[in-house]
């Protein structure tokens, strides 16, 4: 089952496209990251996925076949928006208050158990909470709905490196006891090796890659060896990033299965930043799985 | 980091995802702020009803002196007549701009409950408590303007108080409530949408009562020849026919003189008419309706009889609650559009 499907997805404000001819597909199971350039459509593609926006082309689906934002949907998606908005004026007891009666399966003693335990105190207005604290207050809510997804956009961009790593620990941990699918877009790169597993890149409203984050690590390499004997590797690889440095090349490269490095060059493994670093920088390269054949048949090409 | 973890058994998803009466208690947790103002008002006007309900004198003459210095009275009636203003701008006004301003909406419209459910029960809970209290007030207004509808000083047809009955009073609390929620949804800007709300109900208030119930009274009315023209002016009326009368307790719409073979006499020639009919009854006639028959004149009156006042307050109620009907759909579409923008 895709936990997110789009096909041809497209969102227009106005004249200018957020998102256009967005087609993927994520499995369930996975701790999906998504990551783009500022006004890459990461927010618009996820306020499809909620129901919060309706597409101009295309679909999107949820949980297999579910129209995103129909009520069997949101029963089973949680979303924790950017700067988690919340009823400021309410205290967190309230808030608990609203999230039970808005939702028919609410866990009220596992939100009080994970609000004590983040030690924020139930009779606090929201207002009056730390960013951090507000962030994990919204995370809680969500995570009480038992949601078959959870979908976080950029959960983690105004708080601190501890508030970070214990909102991320929180997830997690939510992860491993519910089996939850997430989906969350972020800017901060080195969290997303620590916890996601599938990464899905985005760029100028289109998906540029997609797939797990082991199997797009054990596709790409980074050949260093003579600058010219270089297009010797570029007729065997598909370059996503080249370097170079006087007579000395770098060039990271998609192995395509083909592990053997051309005679007199080294190859190193790519680490996931190097990897995102390089394709946001070359808009024009893609590595995409089909969204329709993901169970086994993925297609997978570069084109350069 | 590969995550393995068991895709779990989903459970049964219901149609209707929420009751109403949790709904009907998230209202309350949301909007306790608003409504315990618009709670302190009535229960301010409500006093000031009964205070000077008690305090008034209870003979005529003491009334009508009171009524004099009618200061107190009209303060007492313009407060209650923007009682649904105050509503539409406090509590209408916010609902949705608050949610869409906060970016609270993202939180909410993204709940099991749904946007459309939401803001329909939300509005239902509202609207409950707005025509409850405006009704309530109407009807201690209309205890409290009694005494002096008794000696003849004043009558719920007249249109300030005409809108201020328990029937009407409600609908433009529930009209004024959805409108400023409509007016929240489209502009999505709290104090602007407050604004315009206020400029809005004010307006059309006043509006109704300078010119859009005479309107309304002005339908169907019933026709005489059978007044007697004295101290009876011409052309438009609009005035309550006060108790004593013929048509003690009604609403005059228009008179008018009409000469031989029925003819509608002018201003001028009318007014000739009902000058000599006053110089006859000054010396000595006591039958002005068939002098006139005999110098092939008539008087004529058209009027609201007393049994049709809640018929036209039904009416007015009934236009108010349809056009609240129609902005509550405009409502839900605007934040089903939301979503498009």
């Amino acid at each position: 089952m895709n936990v997110v499907e789009t096909s041809g997805l497209g969102k227009r404000y106005h004249s200018t496209w957020a998102l256009r001819d967005c087609t993927l597909a994520i499995p369930a199971g996975h701790v999906v990251a998504l990551v783009g350039p500022n006004g890459a459509g990461k927010t618009t593609l996820l306020h499809c996925a909620v129901g919060l926006l309706t597409a101009t082309t295309g679909k999107v689906t949820v949980l297999g076949d579910l129209e995103a934002g129909s009520l069997d949907a949101l029963e089973r998606v949680a979303f924790v928006a950017q700067d988690a908005p919340l009823y400021r004026h309410l205290s967190v007891q309230a808030m608990l208050g609203v999230a039970r009666n808005l939702n028919r399966r609410f866990d009220e003693e596992q939100a009080e158990r994970r609000l004590h335990t983040l030690d924020i105190p139930p009779d606090r207005k929201v207002g009056k909470l730390s960013g951090g604290q507000q962030a994990q207050l919204a995370l809680t809510l969500a995570l009480a709905r038992h949601p078959d997804l959870l979908v976080l956009d950029e959960p983690v961009a105004r708080l601190d490196p501890l508030a970070r790593h214990d909102f991320m620990a929180l997830v997690v941990t939510a992860v491993a006891e519910d089996g939850l699918s997430v989906l969350f877009s972020s800017h901060v790169i080195s969290e997303l090796e620590r916890v996601a597993d599938y990464l899905i890149l985005l760029t100028h409203g289109q998906v540029q890659m997609a797939g797990e984050i082991d199997e797009l690590l054990a596709g790409h390499t980074v050949l260093s060896g003579p600058a010219e004997e270089s297009g010797a590797v570029t007729e065997r690889f598909p370059v996503v990033q080249s370097q170079l440095a006087g007579r000395h090349a770098q060039l990271l490269v998609r192995t395509n299965g083909r592990s053997d490095p051309p005679a007199g060059w080294e190859s190193d493994d790519v680490s996931l930043e190097e990897l995102v670093l390089a394709y946001l920088r070359e808009p024009s390269a893609s590595t995409l799985p089909g969204p329709l054949n993901f169970m086994g048949n993925c297609t997978t090409e570069v084109v350069l | 980091m590969t995550v393995l973890a068991p895709v779990p058994v989903l459970p049964q998803v219901h149609e209707h995802p929420v009751p109403w009466r949790p709904m009907a208690r998230v209202t309350w947790l949301q909007h306790r702020g608003g409504l315990m103002g618009v709670l302190a008002l009535f229960c301010a006007c409500a006093l000031a009803i009964v205070l000077e309900r008690f305090t008034a004198p209870s003979h005529a003459s003491s009334l009508l002196i009171r009524f004099a210095s009618p200061d107190a009275f009209t303060l007492l009636v313009s407060v209650i007549q923007l009682f649904p203003v105050v509503i539409g701008v406090f509590v209408g006004a916010p609902l949705i701009s608050r949610e869409l301003e906060s970016g609270a909406f993202r939180f909410t419209w993204t709940q099991g409950v749904g946007r459309t459910r939401f803001v329909i029960t939300t509005l239902v809970v509202l609207a409950g408590f707005t025509v409850t209290s405006a009704c309530v007030l109407g009807a201690l207004l209309g205890w409290y303007i009694h005494s002096f509808e008794v000696v003849g000083v004043q009558s719920q047809w007249q249109s300030g108080l005409f809108n201020a009955t328990p029937v009407t009073l409600a609908a433009w609390a529930l009209f004024a409530l959805v409108l400023g929620t409509f007016l929240g949804a489209l502009i999505g800007r709290t104090v602007t949408a407050m604004a315009a709300t206020a400029v809005g109900g004010v307006a059309l208030v006043a509006a109704s009562n300078l010119d859009l119930v005479h309107r309304l009274l002005g339908v169907a009315p019933l026709v005489t020849s059978r007044i007697p023209p004295m101290s009876m002016a011409i052309g438009t009326l609009n005035s309550t026919s006060y108790a004593g009368g013929t048509l003690s307790g009604g609403w005059l719409v228009r008179g008018w003189v009409t000469g031989t073979g029925g003819r509608e006499l002018n201003r001028l020639a009318a007014y000739n008419v009902m000058d000599h009919v006053q110089t006859a009854v000054i010396h000595g006639l006591t039958d002005p309706t068939r002098w006139l028959s005999l110098h092939h004149d008539a008087f004529w009156m058209s009027y609201q009889p007393a049994s049709r006042f809640w018929i036209f307050q039904g009416v007015e109620a009934v236009v108010l609650i349809g056009l609240a009907v129609l902005f509550s759909f405009a409502t839900v579409r605007c934040i089903r559009g939301r979503a498009r923008a």
